[in-house]
């Protein structure tokens, strides 16, 4: 690093002493200096801090491990590329020589655009046909699914026929007109009576699309009914989480404060927070200690790294020493414990703020004990449900194609789709004719390495009875006591809850 | 030319030195020059980023197969002749950056601003020509810096082109967020810079620098494209610097604009409260949007031209085009909320601007229904350039009318994020702005370098590319419509997405194809630079001013005087001329002589002024309050 620096350095350097000799052929003109030495000093760093950070290239130079076969046939192609297109062009050096015509490109353009169009629209037709049944259109699972097909439809009907007519019209166009020395083009600028025609039409047809994408959206998007249940949905790389409200029909609330291994979701909940509140008390002390013996590792870090360096180790074993190197470094300059401190003041802000929020009983009011988190959605045909969103730590976006529905889970901003799915999975699965298929919630939302298989299933029965079969059989975060009293107030339930387990996801 | 006729046309700002190599070709201040540059980084840009794409369509149509090339490429990104998914998603972010701001704005807008503006307004050079040079260097440097973010050991930025925090924000996130991300702040923010000091260069020089007749009204529209491509990267640019700035901020300085409630795995609970991860999708869509203009227009300038001089003919509705592109302008700046219907903003915001968005298609329906009626009745040449204008009109058409469907809010709701999205925006800005490219640099080719390239190289060019790009993106708007998302590393997970293997083997063959096709493109540029056949003065017969400038391209453009212009650039195949064009330097010799045919319009025989005239107080207006005048 040092090295590169200063070879930069005394490169600068050079350029200047260069420059003052007029190297340029610009003789007063310190603007062109000016610039050299700002994009100099722009370029140093950048360069520096990436040529720190370079990947190494591929350990051997080996190239009997290069897929010779594939580079050979790659180049192979290339080159009956280049001799087609040039045996080509020895058709048009023999036309100047004989004079006569062998190849009117001005036809040969023509009708390649003929043939394009002919072949492209049986394409497109052909494309429908064979991959039309995997569309997902007329085939909604949910109720305003529906509505959005309809506006798919018109929508198509007269996109297609536009698409349709003006591709027709341009390759026609191209075969009819094409060059012919004898003919001259017609002149003239401008016809207002046709551009009057084709500004209006399409503002017309458009009206009447914005019209109807705006009911439909505002009917999707506001009209929800109030007696609609309540799913939160929770996103975290790489998985999906739902919270079903438990006995008391009211989800508890919850805050990424409150995150821990054992409280995935975070919702308010007494004693899962004060074992999280304990938890990070322990982390901090673990910290400082580490903090406090500082010094004497860097010693010992200090004896590892001239051991490496007179035993000649640093050049047998790079990637250790590399390693070691950097560790070293890092303490000598502070930056670890910088870093410690970093996040030992993180703690501390988090557990101030719980317990904030410890004190605020609309926060913990107990509604959260009951809650149910599950690894898979299920909802009731034709029920009305919410779906309250929530993202742990970036932008996700629930995905469920099969339901129209799409909505980004955004940290810090709670966000909801509300839909009801009018088909079981059971009809779904009859209607596609797979007996295998199910429903699924995807990420849709770039999100990180395995961002392409973030999914959930869900799963639609037909009657409350079976749904309530299905959720007796997930635990409730807080299981209840054994004894049947229920609890009443929030103080009766912080000592019933000390005897309960906390479920573990 | 003489050194003195020279000094004694231009005044003080041209100097009459014999340049040395470095002056001419490195910090080259001459716009002609800068032109070739920022053309040649940005075809290699666009070859890193088109070699990016098809590393990870492999990846997408083989995902159980070992390709032993692959570890040779990648090393340990590429263990065991597969793609490592944290590389996968950097591929994905680091093509769509290439494609978006390198190719398609600095080497699309940078490369034809440059070398058109000036000569085809008759000036001798851009209003700074230093700003001009440093806007090249700027954005060499930006290349130099992402270029660079591939290797680091963490891996590029791989968040997405869009860089949406929090995964861009934090470290632990995903590995590309450390080094590569500030890389690629570092990077955009250089970009930023070199395109405002393009972008003031561009305005000033169409402002101020029109030679004699040439009033606003008589610009070719290419020139009128720019023009508004420069207006909206001066304006919208600024704001995506702001987003970056604040983006550096929460990485670097602990400041919470974007981070609020976040607990990451392994980590904890963080300290950020506060802020909003949508608040930087607003001001990242608010350039984002424009930029998709940027991007699109002076593509659809050029093929305008081109297709105008190619048909014989008067572009039809040259008034119109520029309302057109003046509207489409305006609105794209207050329609970026149409990226995030589905973030969770209030529903009726989501309303207003699906209303915006929507009126977006009158404009552009009447651009795309100007040039089937500009081919109408013409007498239409296939040049490449030509082939390659057709091709953009259609790319223009069918990705277009896509655009209807996403711009509703309603169908947004299950088509957002899905192939189908990037189906449209591939064929509309992808495929189209890139054809426009292609189209300009096989009819500038001659004007750039003195060379004609080779035109049956371009045909095959064109058609492989043609036939690929809808190969390739046709079918992914089925794939769209049946909830097949993006960005996904592979689909044999998923049974529901597995069922389109097949077609996802079609688009990497028909990528690869397309890949190959390029071949053509490569050889005959590179290949015509050096051993061209030697271009003439006005090869393909145009009326614009940058054919009545000599071959050779020397310093200042013209060697004696400016020439005066009389008339607007589309006169073709005026029927009181016998040749089939009349060039915009000619001044008008008799009058009509024959009748016009009906239906068609006399041409225009008003005396034209010698002096430059303002086309009009509006923009007179725009000069004083710019203090341009």
């Amino acid at each position: 690093m040092a090295d590169i620096s200063k070879f930069a350095l005394l490169k600068t350097l050079f350029w200047f002493r260069k420059m003052k000799l007029n190297l340029f052929g610009v003789k007063s003109n310190s603007l062109f200096k000016k610039t050299l030495a700002i994009f100099g000093l722009m370029l140093t760093p950048i360069f520096l801090l990436a040529a720190d950070d370079v990947v190494a290239p591929p350990t051997e130079f080996n190239p009997m491990a290069w897929d010779w076969s594939s580079i050979l046939i790659l180049v192979l192609a290339i080159l009956i590329i280049l001799v087609i297109a040039r045996s080509f062009d020895i058709g048009s050096l023999t036309e100047k020589i004989t004079g006569k015509t062998i190849v009117s490109w001005n036809n040969v353009n023509a009708w390649a655009g003929i043939i394009f169009l002919v072949v492209g629209l049986i394409g497109v037709w052909y494309e429908m046909k064979i991959h039309g049944k995997y569309l997902k259109l007329g085939d909604s699972a949910s109720a305003h699914g529906e509505t959005l097909d309809s506006m798919f439809y018109w929508t198509f009907g007269f996109t297609f026929f536009v698409f349709v007519v003006t591709e027709i019209l341009l390759f026609y166009f191209m075969f009819k007109y094409k060059y012919d020395k004898n003919r001259k083009a017609a002149y003239f600028f401008h016809n207002n009576k046709l551009e009057i025609i084709w500004t209006i039409v399409p503002a017309i047809v458009l009206t009447f699309l914005v019209l109807r994408g705006f009911s439909t959206w505002t009917k999707i998007t506001t009209d929800i009914d109030k007696n609609s249940e309540e799913i939160e949905v929770f996103a975290y790389q790489f998985g999906w989480k739902a919270r079903y409200s438990g006995d008391d029909k009211q989800l508890g609330t919850a805050n990424f404060n409150f995150i821990s291994g054992t409280n995935p979701l975070g919702v308010a909940e007494d004693s899962a927070v004060s074992s999280l509140v304990n938890e990070l008390n322990g982390e901090i002390k673990k910290l400082e200690i580490i903090k406090a013996s500082i010094e004497d590792s860097s010693k010992l870090w200090k004896a590892q790294y001239d051991r490496y360096v007179s035993t000649g180790m640093s050049n047998s074993y790079p990637e250790e020493f590399k390693q070691m190197k950097s560790k070293y470094n890092d303490l000598i300059s502070g930056a670890y414990e910088r870093q410690l401190e970093k996040d030992i003041k993180r703690k501390n802000t988090a557990i101030k703020r719980i317990a904030a929020y410890q004190k605020d009983h609309e926060t913990f009011n107990g509604t959260a004990k009951d809650d149910k988190i599950t690894t898979e959605i299920v909802l009731v045909k034709n029920k009305p449900y919410i779906f309250k969103y929530r993202a742990r730590d970036v932008i996700h976006s629930a995905y469920m194609p099969e339901f129209r529905a799409q909505m980004n889970c955004v940290p810090g901003m709670p966000t909801s789709f509300a839909f009801t799915p009018i088909k079981t999975t059971e009809e779904a699965r009859a209607s596609k004719n797979d007996p295998e298929f199910d429903f699924y919630l995807y990420c849709n939302k770039i999100c990180g390495a395995a961002h392409y298989n973030m999914k959930i299933k869900i799963t639609v029965v037909g009657s409350e009875a079976e749904y309530k079969t299905w959720l007796a059989t997930q635990t409730p975060f807080v299981a209840p006591p054994a004894a049947p009293a229920a609890p009443t107030s929030p103080k009766a339930d912080s000592t019933a809850v000390k005897q309960g387990t906390v479920v573990k996801n | 030319m003489s050194t003195a006729a020279l000094h004694a046309e231009h005044d003080s700002h041209h100097h009459d030195h014999k340049e040395s190599f470095i002056s001419k070709y490195v910090f080259s201040m001459d716009h002609k020059m800068i032109s070739r540059q920022f053309l040649i980084t940005g075809i290699i840009m666009g070859l890193v980023g088109m070699g990016m794409s098809l590393l990870f369509r492999l990846q997408l149509a083989w995902p159980d197969e070992q390709f032993g090339i692959l570890e040779t490429l990648l090393g340990k990104w590429g263990k065991d002749g597969k793609i490592d998914p944290n590389f996968y998603m950097g591929l994905v972010t680091i093509h769509g950056t290439i494609m978006v701001f390198y190719v398609l704005t600095a080497g699309l807008s940078g490369t034809f601003s440059n070398l058109l503006i000036p000569l085809q307004l008759g000036a001798r050079d851009m209003a700074s020509p230093f700003m001009n040079m440093l806007s090249y260097w700027f954005f060499f440097l930006s290349s130099a810096v992402l270029l660079t973010s591939i290797f680091v050991e963490t891996g590029p930025a791989s968040a997405g082109w869009t860089v949406y925090p929090p995964l861009s924000a934090l470290e632990k996130a995903v590995p590309g967020s450390g080094l590569g991300m500030t890389l690629w702040l570092v990077a955009i923010a250089l970009f930023i810079v070199s395109s405002l000091l393009g972008g003031i260069n561009y305005i000033s020089t169409v402002l101020n620098m029109r030679t004699k007749g040439m009033s606003m009204n008589r610009m070719p529209l290419t020139i009128w494209a720019f023009f508004f491509t420069a207006i909206l990267g001066v304006l919208s640019f600024p704001v995506l610097l702001g987003a970056a700035l604040f983006l550096i901020f929460d990485r670097s300085f602990g400041t919470s604009f974007y981070l609020s409630d976040i607990y990451l795995e392994g980590v904890g609970a963080l300290e950020n409260i506060g802020g909003s991860p949508v608040l930087y999708q607003h001001l990242f869509w608010f350039l984002g949007h424009p930029e998709v203009y940027i991007i699109l227009m002076p593509a659809l300038g050029i093929t305008s031209e081109v297709i105008s001089t190619n048909a014989r003919k008067p572009i039809f509705g040259y008034t119109a085009m520029i309302i057109s592109l003046m509207g489409i302008s305006i609105l794209s700046f207050i329609v970026w909320g149409h990226h995030m219907f589905i973030t969770g903003m209030n529903p009726f915001l989501g309303s207003v601007f699906m209303i915006l968005t929507l009126i977006i298609a009158v404009p552009s329906a009447v651009k795309a229904f100007n040039y089937l009626a500009t081919l109408w009745r013409g007498n239409l040449r296939f040049t490449p350039a030509m082939l390659f204008s057709i091709g953009l009109v259609s790319f223009f058409i069918s990705g277009g009318l896509t655009g209807i469907y996403l711009g509703n809010a309603a169908m947004d709701i299950q088509l957002h994020d899905s192939y189908f999205v990037v189906a449209h925006f591939h064929l509309v800005m992808g495929s189209a702005a890139i054809f426009g490219m292609f189209a300009g640099i096989y009819h500038w080719f001659p004007k750039m370098f003195g060379k004609m390239m080779n035109n049956t190289l371009g045909y095959f060019h064109f058609w492989f590319t043609f036939i690929s790009a809808y190969l390739v993106f046709f079918p992914m708007h089925f794939m769209g419509l049946a909830g097949v998302p993006r960005r996904y590393y592979q689909f044999t997970l998923v049974k529901e997405f597995d069922v389109w293997m097949d077609v996802n083997k079609l688009i990497t063959i028909a990528a690869i194809m397309g890949g190959m096709a390029q071949v053509f493109f490569l050889w005959n540029f590179f290949y015509s630079i050096f051993k061209g056949k030697k271009a003439t003065q006005n090869p393909w017969e145009s009326n614009t001013l940058e054919w009545t400038t000599p071959v050779e391209g020397i310093h200042g453009n013209w060697p004696g005087e400016i020439p005066t212009v009389y008339r607007g650039p589309h006169e073709y195949s005026r029927p009181d001329r016998e040749s089939d064009f009349f060039p915009q330097h000619l001044p008008d010799e008799t009058a009509p002589v024959t009748a016009p045919q009906e239906g068609e319009q006399t041409a225009p025989t008003e005396v034209v002024p010698q002096e430059t005239v303002e086309s009009s107080v509006f923009f007179a207006a725009i000069k004083r309050v710019l203090g341009l005048s």
